[in-house]
């Protein structure tokens, strides 16, 4: 299984992926007039002897592909396995990525000072074992929001690629400049909601006061019960909006359970969407 | 619009107990706290249910608005609060009910007579009496009586009410609201009510000091009745009775009537009547003797009243009329002496103890007596002091009549204008007619400087004083003296009970002669006897007898005499209402859209809508888990 980037942004340093037209592979791609200073062996004789004419022959290059994972490692992705959910993607995205030779980085977004919060870029199978241990190592906590952490990220990162953001996107700010910000770096926008399944179907009834997990504050909600349909409308309104972003730049959006195996997801749902190729 | 008023307004202190509610709600307001992921999304959600709510404020607390709500139609309710229909403004409000014969018609099959309606109306006061108002009851037939003093105690109220009874009287409005006057001078009265049939007197002469507020029962069904009977001498040993009938309804109803002559039937007719058209029937009826004649009316079809389909007449003894004119009284005997059906005495003196027509010129009677007496020449000696008589002299002014009483029974149609008298009478010692009445005496012929002819009453006596001899003056030469002779024999015929004689309408029976000073028993038609006792001078008078029937006197085990009395009203009989009652000053109307109108009390509909409070809260806060569970 491979990930399948929309606009194949790589870098120059080879890699697997085909990066496009004028590469040394064996695929062909495509002719092109002859200019001076081409190399001659790119030349096809065949072609110049019938139509005397030069053609250069084009090849497909082959260029590594970064493959950046943000895990969203805040307070809220501590409910209902969604950061359990969220490593064991980040740990099949991350595998996929260094089984096809890409370069693939990681980064966790919570504030444990203890945890290790970034996987440093690195390409190769040997590095499987790193990036588990990094995922491992993660267990999360804290106030992030989503739009710090990617600029964060963006100070130590290089190379064009994809950049998979899971996290539940459960944020009080707007995340089209984060967003700009990741495309202008190069860097197609893989946005996966991760929510469990008591905020995609919330249950409740009645006079509450909600506790935010992250940052203590509270809100009384008067008849839980009857807002639960304004509820459904927001969060399908936050989907569409996110699912936009993410297009508009290039990238894929989907939303998944928590509550949902990883083997659905993965070779159901992923697949479908066309996010890996299998 | 009025505002609703409350019987029990210190229930309002139990608004109070909407402190401890609130102060309760928001002790044990205590939200269950629900850590969640992030509140971006409920944030959002509740900002825009803001929004688009703009009663969300209420909504926060809807819980406690509902049970406020619903605390305060508890209390409402026990509060008691009313539609007011009026009277309670009223501090003092004299009620008087009509009890009149009307009242004991029949409005329906049911039995339930209008004074029945009027009761439950005068009950619906009674309930809504409160505050400071106080209700005193009276009640009225041809007089009025009082029933209880300004009280609001209902119970010491609808005790008096239930012992309203309907009397066999008519209706007679003033005595009753002279009542009311008296007692408006102790209490602040600003208005009457008076609960009645509406039929009464259009006129009544009373300047009202207060507002009358006349309100009407429905009226009833159709009505047949005897208003009228009478009987006339139409020879030395035979009557005609005249029966008249009348109805109530527009169209003809049809009755039969029978005439019972000491209790055995004598006549039988059918009868229809209607109230454009009254019927009036002629029984011939044969009798030398006293006789009791009964006349009963059946009616084929529904008769509210039955009380005016009886009647008693009491037909006298014929004989001819006793008369002793005395014996130098030639024009007078002469006079008298065509007259038919007269047994005229002119000896020197009375020789018979009773007489019905003594006319003389002396005053010793030798004892003898009669209804009426005619003093020809005479002053009475009691006004010898106020009036003297002298022959009139050539130097005097001649006598002048200068007016006369022409509706007295013996001056009708009688013409003194040109009659010449030759002795004057003339007032002395300063004295007038107002003297004269002081005295029991009324002028009846006034002269120029003093009175010539009187009157005086002494029970049922009457006695005429000719203060001028007759034969000295030219009255017997004038056409007016056989008019006026055959007035005095009519009238001595008609207080003999000879001529013609009317049955007694209900009250107060007739005089009765009867022995002097001594107790009687009077057994009417209601159970149980009274006595009374007779007049020095030998006459029953004054017996009540409120009741339609026939009322036998006893002495001890002796039967003395019958009398028999009957409604005799075509007002009541008619059953019809006046629409207004024309007051010495003012127009009153009767309005029967008032009729029961009582206060409305809507406790039970603040109850139903707590009740409903109730069941909604428990929807509104059931119905989340019911979505949800669905």
């Amino acid at each position: 299984m491979r990930l399948n980037p929309l606009r194949r942004l790589t870098n120059r340093s080879r890699g697997e992926h085909l990066s496009g037209k004028g590469g040394s592979s064996t695929d062909f791609a495509d002719y092109r007039d002859y200019a001076a200073g081409d190399d001659m062996r790119y030349v096809d004789w065949n072609i110049f002897a019938r139509l005397r004419r030069p053609y250069i022959k084009q090849y497909l290059h082959e260029e590594e592909l970064h493959v950046v994972i943000l895990v969203d490692a805040s307070s809220s992705m501590l409910f209902e396995d969604k950061l359990q959910r969220a490593k064991q993607l980040a740990a099949a995205f991350g595998i996929m990525g260094l089984m096809n030779v890409e370069r693939v980085s990681a980064y966790a977004m919570h504030q444990k000072k203890d945890e290790p919060w970034m996987l440093p870029p690195g390409s190769g199978r040997q590095r499987i074992r790193n990036l588990l241990q990094f995922l491992e190592g993660v267990n999360g906590g804290g106030d992030v929001p989503i739009e710090k952490a990617i600029e964060t990220m963006l100070r130590f990162h290089r190379g064009r690629g994809i950049a998979i953001l899971l996290s539940d996107f459960l944020t009080f700010s707007d995340l089209s400049r984060s967003m700009n910000l990741l495309f202008s770096a190069g860097l197609e926008v893989w946005g996966m909601q991760i929510l469990s399944e008591s905020e995609r179907n919330p249950s409740l009834e009645g006079d509450l006061r909600f506790v935010d997990s992250e940052t203590g504050e509270t809100l009384d909600i008067t008849n839980a019960g009857e807002l639960l349909s304004l509820y459904q409308d927001h969060r399908r309104w936050q989907e569409q909006t996110l699912n936009q972003q993410c297009r508009g730049r290039s990238g894929r959006f989907a939303s998944v359970s928590s509550a949902l195996t990883l083997e659905s997801t993965l070779f159901d749902v992923l697949c479908r969407q066309g996010w890996v190729l299998r | 619009m009025s505002w609703p008023g409350f019987s029990f307004p210190f229930g309002a202190w139990f608004f109070l107990t909407l402190i401890p509610l609130v102060v309760l709600y928001f002790l044990k307001l205590k939200r269950p706290r629900v850590e969640i992921s992030s509140l971006a999304l409920w944030q959002s959600v509740v900002n825009d249910q803001r929004v688009n709510s703009p009663f969300q404020k209420f909504r926060r607390n809807l819980l406690l608005l509902l049970q406020l709500i619903l605390l305060m139609l508890v209390i409402l309710a026990l509060m008691q609060p009313f539609i007011s229909a009026g009277p309670e403004t009223v501090e003092y409000l004299p009620v008087l009910i009509d009890c009149s014969a009307s009242m004991s018609s029949k409005v329906n099959d049911a039995d339930e007579t209008r004074l029945d309606l009027a009761v439950e109306q005068v009950k619906g006061m009674i309930d809504n009496l409160r505050g400071n108002g106080k209700i005193a009851l009276f009640t009225f037939s041809s007089g009025g009586r009082r029933l209880t003093e300004f009280s609001d105690d209902s119970q010491l109220l609808l005790r008096a009410l239930q012992k309203v009874e309907p009397t066999d009287r008519a209706s007679k409005l003033d005595e009753v609201l002279r009542m009311a006057e008296a007692y408006s001078r102790t209490a602040s009265v600003e208005k009457v009510v008076v609960i009645t049939d509406g039929n009464l007197n259009d006129q009544v002469d009373f300047e009202l000091p207060f507002k009358l507020d006349i309100q009407r029962v429905p009226t009833g069904g159709n009505n047949l009745g005897i208003t009228e009977m009478t009987a006339r001498r139409s020879g030395p040993e035979s009557w005609d009775v005249f029966v008249r009938v009348s109805g109530s309804a527009t169209e003809t109803a049809y009755a039969d009537l029978r005439l019972l002559k000491n209790g055995e039937t004598i006549g039988k007719e059918a009868i229809e009547a209607s109230v454009e058209d009254s019927e009036r029937v002629v029984f011939s009826v044969e009798s030398k003797e006293a006789a009791l004649l009964q006349a009963t009316l059946t009616a084929k079809d529904f008769d509210s009243l039955q009380i005016d389909n009886s009647v008693w007449l009491n037909l006298p003894n014929t004989r001819p009329l006793k008369v002793y004119a005395a014996e130098k009284l030639y024009s007078w005997q002469h006079a008298l002496s065509v007259q038919t059906e007269t047994e005229l005495d002119t000896a020197a003196e009375p020789s018979l103890p009773e007489y019905d027509l003594i006319i003389t010129d002396v005053e010793d009677l030798k004892g003898s007596t009669a209804p009426i007496v005619v003093y020809n020449g005479l002053v009475p000696k009691e006004l010898q002091d106020l009036i003297s008589v002298a022959a009139v002299t050539e130097n005097d002014t001649p006598v002048q009549i200068m007016d006369w009483l022409q509706t007295a029974p013996l001056l009708r149609h009688v013409q003194l204008r040109d009659v010449q008298i030759a002795e004057k009478a003339k007032y002395i010692n300063d004295a007038d007619s107002q003297a004269l009445e002081e005295r029991g005496y009324e002028v009846l012929i006034h002269g120029a400087e003093g009175p010539l002819m009187l009157q005086r009453r002494r029970g049922l006596q009457t006695e005429y004083y000719f203060l001028f001899h007759t034969d000295r003056s030219t009255l017997p030469y004038r056409v007016a003296f056989p008019i006026l002779v055959s007035n005095v024999t009519e009238f001595a015929l008609q207080q003999a009970s000879l001529s013609e004689v009317a049955a007694t309408a209900t009250g107060v029976l007739p005089a009765i002669s009867v022995a002097p000073n001594r107790e009687y028993q009077v057994k009417g038609p209601l159970a149980g006897t009274y006595n009374v006792t007779s007049t020095p001078s030998g006459i029953l008078v004054g017996v009540q007898a409120e009741t339609v029937g026939k009322y036998d006197i006893f002495d001890g085990e002796e039967l003395v005499a019958s009398v028999g009395t009957g409604l005799l009203s075509s007002l009541e009989t008619s059953l019809r209402p006046v629409d207004e009652i024309q007051f010495s000053e003012v127009r009153v109307a009767t309005d029967e859209v008032k009729v029961i109108d009582s206060d409305r009390h809507i406790w039970w509909s603040l109850a139903f809508l707590a009740f409903i409070f109730l069941l909604f809260e428990w929807w509104y806060f059931q119905r989340a888990k019911g979505g949800l569970a669905a």
